[in-house]
């Protein structure tokens, strides 16, 4: 996909439309596109998180391995969610495996030089941590109300 | 009501076809220019006339969406056929006249005055019930405050009416939908007539009607006569029957100010004014001046504008409604809706001229009922309840049994009572057997024509792991059906959004196989599904059934899955919280456990769901079903009588609130 493609991807994409349009633009220029085949890992849990993505199209899930149980998805990143948030933030290291499990393509952005971009460039800082943030406080949400086990079995019920 | 005369009890007869000439010739005898149908450039139109020859005799119209065409279909017929594309307020509020001059004197001082109409007395002969209902409508507007058009009322009191009692309708007539005719009562005119082969039946409506009565060569009418006068009219009604579902439109159209199909009206419409300009009752006008060479006078003229005009809603900074959509929606939504609001009766009056006299064809009953379609079927009604008191129930029988999911089974029941089976989706029953508390279950599928519905019944305490452990052959107590179901209803035309949350989706099927059976009725129809894991999803095959139909949007979520799961993972807002659809004209029905369905209501809301058309049903402790054991109270609600389902509007701030 061209620069000017991935301009446009960005401006699509949940995480980064209302986003000003220069710092979408100096975000595209650290940015490529990766296809992803069915069973392709892109992060593998414990080690350095490579790349941070935003899935464009498919499905990428992330799964935590419980000895004795396999491995357990957790959650599915969905076209215009975002993976590898681990890639900038300390200790850079995946909190799980993020596998596509369907054919997938994501915008993804090299590790290294985007926390230095972000080091050098405020106003991208400014504009894309709190995203990050939101993202991950959806995710903590809906993380929650999972925890909570809603359609498991009550407990006391009266019939 | 503006009349010329005063109501008199009605004194009636029968005129002989050559009486209408004298009928015509004592109207001119008292001073007044008779206007009637006449014909001119292919067409009826109202002019002045003088004799029963200048009436179209023998004439018929063939009238259709964008056509008009007259047919000498001999005989001495004076009134066959149905109104043309002139209306009366031609004459009672003309398409330009002088409301004012200005003038400049020998001083340089400027004077102004207003020109009062003094109008001759005139006749109008040969108006329709519709058309006495847009004068009518018109009297309310321009006559009946607070403010007035004395130019209108000059001339509109000046006009004795001789009415004229429809005995052919137009494939255009809509008037039995609007309640305007074609029957006549006898206060509405100051004459009425009924055509019948050998002359007209007359009936006087006030002094002033009466007074020509008395001067008419009337003979007393006949039983025969008047009963085929009646039988005449009566078939017009037949005929055009009731294409147009006026209870609750104007409310249903206020609901539709977004909808796509004005932009799709719009690619049709030409914005060319036709249908204003013959609408009876259309009355928006321009003020314009007109002066002479030197400047030293000028004339005001009030002229007939239309909503369709291009600079109609123009200001210096532009014009509010550019578009011919927002131009076509201002004159329907205006005539149907807020004239209702503004005049307290509707604007339009059934006549179908603006049907026959738009250029491209554009029917405006078939708008309506596509835009604003009505309601049928399935209103939310207190169901016949087939077994009343707490204590009452009746047996049916479990005719087969398969499990769901590890703790949910469905049980399929037979010889059930056809107030139960024929029940609304969204109703429950209060489901025992001897010796164990009644407990309320959703029906989770109707079969009315076999007497059967189907229970899902999650195991999960004492009296649901017992009937859920019986086998086929067993019976079990029914009462019910109970309870308001999902108000299907107010889903027409709209776009449906259904979000379930594990055995949420029980309640919700009967809802979906509804909207699926006539699936041309909505919108687009979203499915969203979120289980505890793959292994927990209730109702997989139909779940594969809807995911394979085109004209169903589904996705499904689990909480967590292992590595076999290739679909989704993660809370059910996770499948439409970053979707690009709108919701502001939607409707979604929600089911499932509360902190659930608050998520998703908050999700919903968020992307522009009004709270009235956010629909949960809610799960409460119902022991009686009925709204008598008081355990269900909610706020001011019984959850099991007024609801289970509630709008997050009905239910306000008590939705997830801690201790209600």
């Amino acid at each position: 996909m061209e620069t000017r493609s991935i301009v446009d991807a960005l401006a699509e994409s949940p995480v980064t439309r209302d986003m000003g349009r220069a710092e979408r633009r100096r975000l595209a220029a650290l940015a490529a596109i990766t296809n992803a085949a069915t069973g392709d890992v892109l992060l593998r849990e414990g080690t350095e998180t490579s790349h941070l993505g935003i899935v464009l199209s498919g499905r990428v899930a992330l799964r935590l391995n419980v000895l004795g149980r396999g491995p357990i998805t957790i959650l599915t990143v969905e076209p215009g969610d975002l993976f590898g948030w681990s890639a900038v933030v300390p200790p850079y290291r995946s909190t799980s495996t993020a596998v596509a499990i369907v054919p997938t393509e994501a915008i993804t952005f090299e590790a290294g030089p985007l926390r230095e971009a972000l080091a050098a460039d405020d106003d991208l800082a400014a504009a894309l941590n709190p995203r990050l943030m939101q993202a991950l406080a959806r995710r903590l949400s809906a993380t929650r109300d999972q925890l909570l086990d809603l359609f498991g079995r009550a407990e006391g019920q009266a019939w | 009501m503006v009349t010329a005369g005063q109501i008199a009890p009605a004194g009636s007869g029968f005129l002989p076809r050559a009486g209408l000439d004298a009928l015509i010739a004592l109207l001119e005898d008292d001073g007044r220019r008779v206007i009637g149908p006449t014909i001119a450039d292919g067409a009826i139109v109202y002019d002045e006339i003088h004799a029963a020859t200048d009436l179209p005799l023998g004439y018929g119209d063939e009238q259709a969406p964008g056509r008009y065409r007259l047919h000498d279909t001999g005989g001495e017929r004076a009134f066959g056929y149905a109104v043309g594309p002139t209306s009366w307020k031609a004459w009672t509020f003309p398409a330009r006249v002088p409301i004012g001059t200005a003038e400049r004197d020998q001083d340089g001082h400027l004077r102004f005055a207003p020109v009062v109409a003094d109008p001759p007395p005139v006749a109008f002969l040969g108006v329709r019930g519709c058309e006495l209902a847009a004068l009518r409508i018109q009297d309310r507007v321009l006559a009946e405050g607070p403010a007035v058009d004395p130019d209108f009322v000059a001339r509109r009191r000046s006009a004795l009416i001789i009415a004229v009692e429809c005995t052919v309708a137009a494939s255009t007539c809509f008037c039995t939908s609007m309640r305007t005719g074609p029957e006549i009562a006898d206060d509405a005119a100051d004459l009425v007539l009924t055509e019948i082969a050998e002359g007209f039946l007359v009936r006087a409506g006030t002094d002033a009607g009466r007074t020509v009565a008395e001067r008419l060569p009337l003979v007393a009418a006949g039983d025969e006569q008047t009963s085929r006068g009646r039988a005449a009219v009566a078939a017009v009604r037949e005929a055009i029957g009731d294409p147009v579902a006026l209870d609750g439109l104007a409310g249903r159209l206020a609901d539709r100010l977004d909808d796509p199909k004005w932009a799709e009206i719009a690619e049709r419409c030409l914005a060319c004014a036709n249908c204003t300009l013959v609408c009876p009752t259309c009355f928006c006008t321009s003020v314009g001046q007109r002066s002479d060479l030197d400047g030293r006078a000028s004339v005001t003229e009030r002229t007939w504008d239309s909503c369709f005009s291009g600079d109609f809603a123009k200001v210096a900074g532009g014009t509010f409604r550019g578009r011919r959509e927002d131009r076509y929606r201002q004159w329907l939504t205006h005539k149907f809706s807020t004239w209702v609001d503004q005049f307290g009766t509707s604007g339009c009056v059934g006549c179908g001229r603006c049907i026959a006299w738009c250029p491209v064809g554009i029917d405006v009953r078939a708008e309506l009922a596509a835009i604003a379609p009505p309601p049928t079927r399935r209103s939310i009604r207190s169901a016949p309840v087939a077994a009343g008191g707490p204590g009452e129930f009746i047996t049916a029988r479990i005719d087969s049994l398969h499990p769901e999911t590890p703790d949910t089974t469905t049980l399929v029941l037979a010889d059930v009572h056809p107030a139960i089976a024929e029940g609304a989706p969204g109703q429950f029953v209060m489901v025992t057997r001897p010796g164990l508390p009644a407990v309320p279950i959703s029906i989770s599928r109707y079969h009315p024509a076999a007497a059967s519905i189907e229970l899902s019944i999650r195991a999960a305490g004492p009296a649901t792991a017992t009937i859920s452990g019986l086998a086929a052959g067993d019976e079990v107590g029914l009462r019910g059906p109970l309870g308001r179901g999902w108000p299907i209803d107010q889903a027409d035309g709209r776009d449906v959004i259904v979000v379930s949350g594990g055995i949420g989706l029980s309640p919700v099927r009967p809802l979906v196989d509804a909207l699926l059976d006539e699936r041309d009725r909505y919108g687009v129809i979203r499915i969203f599904h979120g289980a505890r894991t793959p292994a927990d999803r209730p109702h997989a095959d139909d779940l594969a059934t809807w995911a394979d139909r085109p004209d169903v949007e589904l996705a499904t979520t689990v909480d967590r899955a292992d590595e076999a799961w290739p679909g989704a993972v993660g809370v059910v807002t996770h499948l439409f919280d970053q979707a690009r659809w709108a919701g502001r004209e939607a409707i979604a029905f929600v089911c499932g456990p509360e902190r659930m369905m608050q998520a998703t209501a908050a999700v919903l809301l968020d992307r522009g769901l009004r709270p009235e058309r956010v629909f949960v049903s809610l799960e409460r402790h119902m022991d009686c079903g009925i709204g008598l054991c008081g355990h269900c109270q909610m706020g001011k609600a019984f959850v099991c009588r007024d609801g289970p389902v509630f709008s997050l509007a009905e239910l306000g701030s008590n939705f997830g609130r801690e201790g209600v």
